[in-house]
């Protein structure tokens, strides 16, 4: 029972905790930051402690029946308590960010209300093994994000994120149209229930298309992935939180989940999607590198960055698995950081037009080295964690010898570097055209220990290899 | 107690290393002494280390994914050059680098380089080797980078080519990894028998050549010769860089893969290496700039030991690593002295200097050598590697012999005009009072030329001791060290460098300088056009990779406008078109409504009788 209640408490601590934090408001607004970072630190904590039970092989499942197949079912095993402690350790470093970053505006309640049901919906989705109740978790998600990337009231900010939400919702309805159709076969929204049935029979095609439109709409894959970048308006944390951190990564781990864990579909699949993704991450590279808003860059290479992701889970075999796992971590951690640097830059030059900045680097030094390391991670540079992701993702993909979409990636690679390093060098390098200070001490605490975790982790790769390693395994194993 | 000094052999200048960007700026004496002392301890453990031969797991990421090393006669060799390169170039850094900014960060750089490439050297496992590998990425950013002003572009150029081909490398070796199934190089020796293996023979070479600055991966090295600090010059395109690079072609060559002569992949490397000699040469000749004149070398020179190793044969693998070493001594001791140069008259513009023969005669004496040596005069080292390399390429075909010799040409020819433009002639009025370097910084480069005598007139011991163990079994009974197997070579040799002697002459006889002694060459009819598009950098690859990548990502950027007018344009517009539509039928008539009434009517009523 105790472990069970940590599940629990993983997901309801935020997401009733969130609508107590506007009374909170009421006493000082003091107490209502450091509430909305205590609950969203302590869904990481319980995410923690289920770290060595989910090690040693076992997994939790929590079944209350209810009419219709909406049970309320939810699993904890490697892989879910990994996405967890992924996503909680990175909203909660971002929450801490947002003390220094949001103090500057209005509506801060609305803001760490939003976020905070965020990451308890984020997370009950993650341990969901329901398809409906994580499909109401998703939709949570959708709805806080909209309210987020609208944070700033002028008009064009909310016309983008009615874009975003309309992009996602539109592809969460198709999704919930292929959930049924799964419904109609295996006779259950539960997970379990359904990996048994879809042992003996085939999942159609059609089915596959739908739910991967919400997978990818949610993603921002192609060809839905225009409402990212437009996202690039919300502040930036919110952006690093949704587009870096943990809501792009929600398809990504319902790929995961469904086609991964549960139903193996069609071998065609294993080369469309790697297709898909390889397009999504070239189209995307491309366009960063022409780009000139620095959000809408970073939130391009998120783009790129994804179609890795994809890649790796795609291919199917235990090492690209693997890799992909890593890679939700490292590019997790390195982006939000990007993004953190961003919003610095951004709340400190006034300015987000990269070919307006230069010599950023001798009056925020900090932030600039964070920047470059989290590059570097994102690059696929050792010592930092990126290396050995974007390692394993490609031993993983050479080794089943598809090496068309191979050279894509390379390509898809390559690009990386140079946008990157085009971000660098306009912004922190060069002639000083404006003059910026650091920001608060928080603020740049965050981004540097961001920096430092991406390095750490390569450093000490042992840890996460050997979680995300057992994941794996764990993954595989439920289809056979 | 082997064990634990060849870990010591990576650790000390790791850890020294970050120790440089932890202890605080005023600590200047404590930071020097700490660079000399950790690169002293390298030379000794490697000295410790020589000839010892065994290997050492440490646990790291999982099963086959250790940190495993290996120790064994190349090794021992790489580390123990790395460690002499190492000691002599930091107590020159000492010296050169006072008064310049970022030095601390400079001596981080170097220390951290020094461990990571021991780490290649040792790793006997290739996720192990890429990892210390790539790391060297940063180092060489963060290195060039503390340069001078615009340094940053050309550090980001050097990190952009190096990256990409190091993500090529990666590729190879999961590919090489998936075809052999383990990642212990040691026990891997592939078949070079289908498409995949020379897809993983050609990805790693790619990366190996590109360390070692062949062509097309080396436009970054001549705009870091004036960017960067010197010591790096003469430490990492000069050394370090071509130990990298041609120990893990030579790896590759003779371990990985089942490497033969007369394969393709054997007559591409040779390809590339004979263009790599030629075309860089060719740039070498017309530079004006000391530095930038040494680094086309740094280019060129690599092409032998390519041409060499592409050959597959003994004698020319064995050239190709002796040539190896030869370049990294001469090459960096001519690094060195145009740092002492740079030093002592502020500038390297071949145009300002001259003269500087009689004040500065120890580094005027130690530039002799080094450029008799990579001339390739007897009994200089250079020498007797350039005759091992003739030796295996006229077996492979004349035209790649061909090419090596008309490359000693032009070596001797620029070496020539450099030394006569920077050491004879007539004393600039400004070097008046120009005097010799520190001794601390002459002596590394004394001990540099006095080795490339050594290694020339006793050719055994390097040979014997150094480079043939490495090929054991593979060398069917030669001896390659001694006086050149063919007097024919030697000869032609002979020829070729009296003929550059007398065509500087004419030269010199025919503009009156020792600098435009080549101007005959530079505008030769149909050249000086050619020459005149290299000086506006029409034939940088990296340009022209650039170029591709941006014609890419304008597509790529018409595919996502595109996407976003669907959504944002299309949808939109469809949507108001349809809601115009319908509102202007509702004009609020009662006959039209009726009329629409009837027509749903007859719509229904046929649906039915239909079906």
């Amino acid at each position: 029972m105790g472990y069970a209640n940590l599940v629990i408490g993983a997901i309801f601590i935020p997401v009733i905790g969130a609508f107590c934090l506007p009374l909170a408001a009421r006493a000082s607004n003091r107490l209502r930051n450091l509430l909305s970072f205590a609950f969203i630190a302590s869904s990481f904590i319980l995410s923690l402690k289920l770290i060595p039970l989910v090690l040693s092989g076992q997994t939790i499942l929590i079944t209350k029946q209810f009419a219709l197949g909406l049970n309320f079912t939810l699993l904890a095993d490697s892989l879910a308590v990994f996405m967890a402690c992924v996503s909680s350790l990175i909203s909660a470093l971002i929450v801490l960010y947002s003390f220094g970053y949001i103090s500057h505006y209005e509506n801060q309640n609305e803001y760490y209300f939003m976020v905070t049901l965020f990451l308890g919906a984020m997370i009950g989705l993650i341990f969901s093994a329901n398809l409906i109740l994580l499909y109401i978790f998703w939709e949570i998600t959708a709805i806080t994000s909209w309210r987020l990337i609208g944070f700033f009231r002028d008009k064009p900010y909310v016309l983008k994120a009615d874009k975003a939400f309309l992009v996602t919702v539109f592809g969460s309805l198709v999704m919930l149209v292929g959930f049924l159709a799964i419904y109609q076969q295996a006779g259950s929204f539960d997970l379990p229930v359904i990996r048994e049935a879809f042992k003996t029979q085939l999942i159609s095609n059609l089915t596959v298309i739908l739910i991967l439109a919400g997978i990818f709409s949610k993603s921002a894959t192609l060809p839905f992935h225009t409402w990212l970048p437009d996202a690039g308006v919300a502040p930036s944390p919110v952006t690093a939180l949704l587009h870096a951190a943990v809501l792009v990564k929600i398809g990504v781990y319902v790929f995961a989940r469904i086609f991964i864990v549960n139903i193996t579909p069609d071998v065609l699949w294993h080369t469309v999607v790697p297709l898909a993704a390889g397009l999504s991450a070239i189209v995307s590279a491309g366009a960063a590198l022409l780009e000139t808003d620095l959000k809408r860059i970073i939130a391009y290479s998120t783009i790129s960055q994804i179609g890795f992701i994809f890649f790796g889970l795609a291919i199917g075999n235990g090492v690209a698995i693997l890799g992909a796992l890593l890679y939700i971590l490292m590019h997790g951690l390195a982006k939000a950081g990007l993004f953190l640097c961003a919003g610095i830059v951004e709340q400190n030059a006034k300015v987000k037009d990269i070919t307006k900045l230069g010599g950023l680097i001798s009056t925020m030094p900090v932030t600039a080295v964070s920047f470059l390391f989290c590059s570097f991670s994102i690059m696929g540079v050792p010592p930092f964690g990126g290396f050995f992701s974007k390692f394993l993702v490609f031993n993983g993909a050479l080794a089943s010898e598809r090496l068309w979409v191979v050279l894509i990636f390379l390509i898809a690679a390559f690009m990386t570097i140079i946008y990157l390093f085009r971000v660098f060098n306009l912004v922190f390098l060069g002639k000083a055209n404006i003059q910026a200070k650091e920001s608060s001490p928080i603020m740049v605490a965050t981004v540097a220990t961001l920096a430092g975790l991406s390095l750490v982790a390569g450093i000490l790769i042992y840890y996460p290899y050997k979680f995300a390693q057992i994941a794996t395994w764990q993954m595989l194993g439920a289809i056979k | 107690m082997t064990a634990i000094a060849l870990l010591l052999t990576i650790i000390i200048p790791l850890f020294s290393g970050v120790g440089m960007f932890i202890f605080p700026q005023k600590m200047r004496r404590v930071k020097e002494a700490l660079l000399i002392l950790s690169s002293l301890a390298g030379l000794c453990l490697s000295v410790f280390l020589f000839k010892q031969d065994f290997t050492f797991n440490l646990p790291w990421i999982g099963p086959g994914l250790g940190l495993s090393f290996r120790m064994y006669n190349f090794s021992a060799f790489m580390l123990l050059s790395t460690g002499f390169f190492g000691f002599l170039i930091a107590s020159y850094s000492v010296v050169f680098m006072q008064g310049k900014k970022f030095v601390s960060q400079f001596y981080g750089y170097f220390l951290l380089c020094l461990g990571f490439s021991n780490g290649v050297f040792l790793a006997d496992n290739l996720l192990a080797m890429l990892f210390f590998w790539e790391g060297f990425l940063v180092l060489i950013f963060g290195m060039i980078a503390v340069g001078n002003k615009d340094a940053f572009k050309t550090a980001t150029k050097a990190f952009i080519i190096v990256g990409i081909t190091d993500l090529c490398l990666m590729a190879g070796i999961a590919l090489t990894a998936h075809l052999s199934g383990t990642m212990v190089i040691s026990s891997i020796n592939l078949p070079l028998n289908n498409t995949l293996a020379n897809l993983a023979f050609i990805l790693l070479m790619v990366g190996a050549i590109s360390k070692g600055g062949a062509m097309p991966f080396h436009s970054w090295i001549p705009d870091a010769a004036i960017d960067a600090p010197l010591p790096f010059m003469s430490l990492i395109p000069a050394a370090l860089e071509k130990l990298l690079g041609i120990y893990f072609l030579t790896r590759i060559a003779l371990d990985l893969f089942q490497f033969t002569a007369h394969s393709a992949l054997s007559t591409l490397l040779m390809v590339v290496g004979a263009l790599t000699i030629i075309l860089a040469v060719m740039m070498a000749l017309v530079q004006k700039d000391y530095k930038r004149l040494l680094s086309y070398h740094a280019i060129s020179q690599v092409g032998y030991m390519i041409l060499g190793i592409g050959t597959a044969l003994p004698v020319g693998i064995v050239g190709g690593i002796f040539h190896m070493i030869n370049n990294a001594l001469y090459k960096s001791g001519l690094f060195l002295t145009a740092g002492s140069v740079e030093k002592q008259t502020g500038t390297t513009n071949l145009e300002k200097l001259g003269g500087l023969g009689r004040k500065m005669p120890v580094t005027f004496g130690c530039f002799l050598i080094t450029a008799f040596a990579i001339s390739g005069v007897w009994p200089f080292n250079g020498f007797f590697s350039k005759e091992l390399v003739y030796d295996a390429a006229i077996e492979r075909g004349w035209i790649f012999y061909l090419a090596a010799v008309l490359g000693s040409f032009f070596t001797a020819a620029s070496f020539l005009k450099l030394g006569h433009a920077a050491f004879l002639g007539k004393l600039g009025s400004e070097n008046t009072k120009t005097k010799e370097a520190h001794w601390s910084m002459l002596f590394p480069m004394a001990v540099i030329a006095i080795v490339c005598v050594v290694f020339g007139v006793f050719n055994q011991l390097p040979l014997n001791h150094l480079i043939q163990p490495v090929l054991a079994g593979k060398l069917a009974g030669h001896n390659f060290s001694g006086f050149p197997a063919s007097m024919k070579l030697v000869v032609i040799t002979c020829v070729v460098l009296f003929l550059a002697l007398v065509n500087h002459i004419l030269g010199v006889r025919a503009k009156g300088s020792g600098l435009h002694a080549l101007d005959h060459i530079r505008y030769a009819p149909g050249l000086a056009k050619i020459y005149d598009l290299a000086e506006k950098r029409f034939f940088d690859p990296y340009n022209w990779g650039l170029g591709l990548v941006g014609i890419i990502s304008r597509i790529s950027l018409g595919i996502d406008r595109g996407i976003n007018w669907l959504s944002d344009g299309l949808t939109v517009r469809l949507a108001y078109g349809f809601s115009s539509g319908i509102r202007k039928m509702h004009t609020g008539n009662y006959s039209v409504y009726l009329a629409w009434s009837l027509v749903g009517m007859l719509v229904i009523f046929g649906f039915l009788v239909i079906f």
